[in-house]
């Protein structure tokens, strides 16, 4: 299933130490990651769990060398900062709405990233590629023409295209409706199984995280700090039927409850009408 | 953070979406062949009145011409007419790609090195507000005969209307189109040719299509400055002999043609834009950095200094290296003895700044005209969605007809005095105004709408509470736009018509060699123009604030 020879190579290992974030503002600051310390093992598939505003994109994009961390924060990619490993295209980011390009088709939307990462352009396997993703005999449709679930895996197609060692996706199913969400929850992670890939997802779905990863970090907002991580020892490939174990219920629930879903919320004592 | 890119629907697919959707333009419904057919019954009931008032109410006044006196004028000296359109069509096809080609050279510039973006727009601008009427007789003496002058003020019409739009489009992108090209190690460069440069083409495109018209008006400005053929010596001949038809013709035809190339560039875009083509025409003021009003003035007045500085600069090396004859190339410093320290510079103040005032005069009421009169109009339409149907496209057209072509005939029709050159300004202003705001009101997010739909608020107070605030941005760019328009459609109408103001000292100034103070009035009408632009962009400023923050502050 896994759409690239591994050519031998070896997932790299992602360590950030003591990774500050500040954003300064006109009157005030906010601390948006404060101190954050997170090891990504190789090969292995990190949720980011979290409320809004607590990071998670933010540590995401400075993973991925977008965005610069504060004096004294270290992120090394297998030894390397995240800059020269991007220079090499060995980085794919997955955003939250998809980001294809509307001019393009959902082929040239692939090879493109193929050019950005200096690859030569390999039409048959973009093709293979897209097939094997479900959208067979869309390669020529512009992005206004898919719906948002078939954006979503063209994005992920042109993530996996350029066979990246470090793979993050920012929510890439943010913006598509549940059932669909789970279908592709169920469908695409089997796509880069075993292909030497690191990846690192951020997502509001405690469901989610627990279904594709190896490890749940859970973070805690303002300051950005890591709560816990909760290991996921479910089997791989992951299936609908994991879904309905005690064991993936069980961790689902632990996440929550270091998340404090299960708080009870004090009723507002207004006088309401 | 993340704005929908053009073209794409953002809301995701509702339960059961797992089936393949794809979106086919749906074919032409019932309601759009209406919409046809009132545009076309517009036109005609439009030509008919026309008709009845010429041939009835206004008959043997030489005011306007009957639309079937116009088709007879323009058959009988097709042959005439189809040469001199020849003529002038080439000089402004030169003319449009010259200028456009520099607004893309100067907007590829900021685009590379964005901290140049203040320095490029503002010259850009200062140079946009020289009056065409007096740079016209300039370029004559560099140029001699021929189509130069006509050329160049062609260009000069034409690359602001692209430069500023197409900044707009090369900034307007999505970030995430730009992180994904960083995620894989490329640069700005890439960025540029990969997302930016493609991203741009419909605001591109847009200022394009605004160009065909002002190029077509450059050329007839240039060929009103002593050229030996094209439409504007046609057209001055033709005032010249009080040729009343002979006029109405050359307007018509002026129209059409401006018309036709504004269609066809309207429907290249159309097949080039991956969403709906924007309208905005200008940017919202360029973002400044929060200071306080002290500091802000500060910053304000060395801005200003350091620009004068650069332009009179500019100028004096323009001088130079064409080793211009300094008989009529007047440096800033001749300007200066002339304005200033001369021993008659106080008789040369009292010629100038008198002739402008009376300019101003006219100028400013006919600016304020024109935009009450589109702010009004449009409000007016949009409360009746029929009347707006039929409007639209009349008025659309009606923005790309060259106004100063038109210039001497509306001051023939109206009398030599304030009336005729505040008409032509109003018009000037009019037409781009109403377009902006017709397109404005139409801004107002779907959801403001249904939540006053909620509560059966009336039209008027949806139009009122909603659509006015949203409309704010787009008015305020053709304001500003409007304003070295309404000089320029003032200067031209003096000088053909009028035989007052500033627009007639500098044709008078020229004619007459005194280039003393041809040069000083350029400087003077281009100091006014940049400073009525600015106080527009000062009131405008201070609106958005208030009513679109999100426009100012980004």
């Amino acid at each position: 299933m896994s759409t690239a020879p591994a050519r031998g190579r070896t997932a790299p290992e992602v360590t950030c130490a003591s990774v500050t974030k500040t954003f300064r503002g006109r009157e005030q600051s906010v601390t948006a990651l404060d101190r954050v310390d997170l090891r990504l093992a190789p090969g292995t598939l990190t949720a980011l769990v979290g409320p809004s505003g607590c990071g998670k994109s933010t540590l995401l994009r400075i993973i991925a060398g977008l965005e610069q961390a504060d004096e004294g924060s270290m992120v090394l990619l297998d030894g390397i900062s995240p800059d020269a490993m991007r220079e090499r295209g060995e980085i794919a980011v997955a955003f939250q709405d998809a980001s294809l390009l509307p001019w393009r088709t959902a082929r040239s939307n692939v090879a493109l990233a193929q050019k950005l990462a200096r690859q030569p352009v390999d039409r048959e396997r973009i093709d293979r590629l897209l097939t094997l993703v479900g959208l067979a005999g869309f390669e020529n449709a512009k992005p206004s023409q898919l719906s948002g679930g078939m954006r979503q895996r063209a994005a992920i197609a042109r993530c996996l295209i350029t066979s990246p060692r470090l793979m993050l996706l920012d929510e890439p199913f943010g913006a598509v409706d549940e059932l669909t969400r789970r279908r592709l929850n169920l469908e695409l992670p089997p796509t880069w199984a075993d292909t030497g890939t690191t990846t690192l997802l951020v997502t509001h779905s405690i469901p989610e995280a627990v279904l594709l990863a190896d490890d749940v970090v859970v973070m805690t907002a303002r300051p950005g700090r890591i709560a816990a991580t909760v290991a996921v020892d479910l089997p791989r490939p992951r299936r609908a039927a994991h879904l309905h174990t005690p064991e993936y219920h069980r961790l689902v629930d632990e996440v929550g409850t270091l998340l404090g879903v299960d708080e009870d919320f004090e009723p507002s004592t207004g006088g309401q009408p | 953070m993340t704005l929908a890119p053009p073209g794409i629907e953002r809301r995701a697919t509702s339960g059961g979406a797992w089936r393949e959707r794809v979106t086919i333009p749906p074919p032409p419904t019932r309601g759009q062949l209406t919409l046809a057919g009132r545009a076309v019954g517009g036109w005609v009931a439009l030509i008919l009145v026309w008709e009845f008032i010429a041939r009835q109410v206004l008959d043997g006044t030489r005011l306007i011409a009957a639309p079937s006196a116009i088709v007879v004028d323009a058959v009988e000296k097709a042959d005439l007419y189809g040469r001199a359109f020849r003529y002038t069509g080439t000089e402004a096809f030169w003319g449009y790609v010259w200028g456009n080609l520099a607004a893309i050279a100067l907007a590829g510039l900021v685009a590379v090195l964005p901290i140049t973006e203040r320095l490029v727009l503002r010259v850009a601008l200062v140079v946009f507000c020289l009056p065409l009427v007096a740079i016209g007789p300039i370029l004559r003496l560099i140029f001699g005969l021929g189509d130069g002058p006509q050329i160049t003020l062609s260009a000069l019409a034409v690359y602001y209307t692209t430069l500023v739009p197409l900044l707009v489009g090369l900034r307007a992108v999505p970030s995430n189109w730009l992180d994904l090209v960083h995620s894989y190690g490329r640069g700005r460069l890439t960025a540029l040719l990969v997302v930016r440069a493609r991203a741009c083409v419909p605001y591109l495109m847009s200022g394009l299509q605004v160009g065909v018209p002002a190029a077509f008006l450059g050329a007839l400005v240039g060929e009103f400055t002593g050229a030996e053929r094209g439409v504007g010596v046609l057209t001055i001949l033709a005032l010249r002999s009080l040729d009343t038809d002979g006029l109405w013709a050359l307007a018509a035809l002026s129209s059409a043609f401006s018309v036709i190339g504004y269609v066809l560039v309207g429907e290249i875009g159309r097949r080039l834009s991956t969403g709906q083509p924007p309208i905005i025409l200008a940017p919202p003021p360029a973002r400044t950095r929060a200071r306080s009003a002290p500091r802000r003035f500060v910053a304000g007045v060395f801005e200003a200094t350091w620009m004068t500085g650069l332009v009179i600069g500019a100028w004096a090396l323009f001088f130079w290296l064409f080793g211009l004859n300094s008989y009529f190339a007047k440096t800033p410093v001749d300007v200066w003895r002339w304005l200033i320290s001369d021993v008659d510079a106080g008789a040369h103040r009292v010629e100038i700044f008198g002739a402008l005032g009376s300019t101003v005069a006219f100028a400013i009421p006919g600016y304020f005209a024109g935009l009450a009169l589109g702010v009004l109009l449009a409000a007016i339409f949009e409360l009746s969605s029929s009347v707006r149907r039929t409007v639209t496209p009349v008025a659309v057209a009606l923005r790309c007809v060259p106004i100063v072509a038109i210039a001497p005939l509306l001051v023939q029709a109206l009398g030599r005095g304030a009336v005729g050159t505040m008409v032509v300004v109003a018009l000037m202003t009019f037409f781009p105004t109403l377009v902006a705001c017709m397109y404005g009101l139409q801004q107002t997010p779907g959801q403001v709408d249904d939540f006053f739909a909620t509560f059966a608020v009336p039209r008027w107070r949806v139009l009122l509470l909603a659509q006015l605030p949203a409309m704010a941005p787009a008015f305020f760019s053709a304001a500003r736009i409007a304003c070295p328009a309404a000089i320029l459609a003032a200067t031209v109408a003096e000088w053909l018509a009028t035989g007052t103001g500033i627009g007639n000292l500098m044709a008078v100034a020229a004619g007459t060699s005194v280039y003393g103070t041809l040069w000083a009035s350029v400087v003077v009408v281009t100091v006014f123009a940049v400073l009525l632009y600015w106080l527009v962009e000062v009131v405008e400023r201070f609106v958005l604030k208030r009513v679109a923050p999100e426009q100012v502050s980004w």
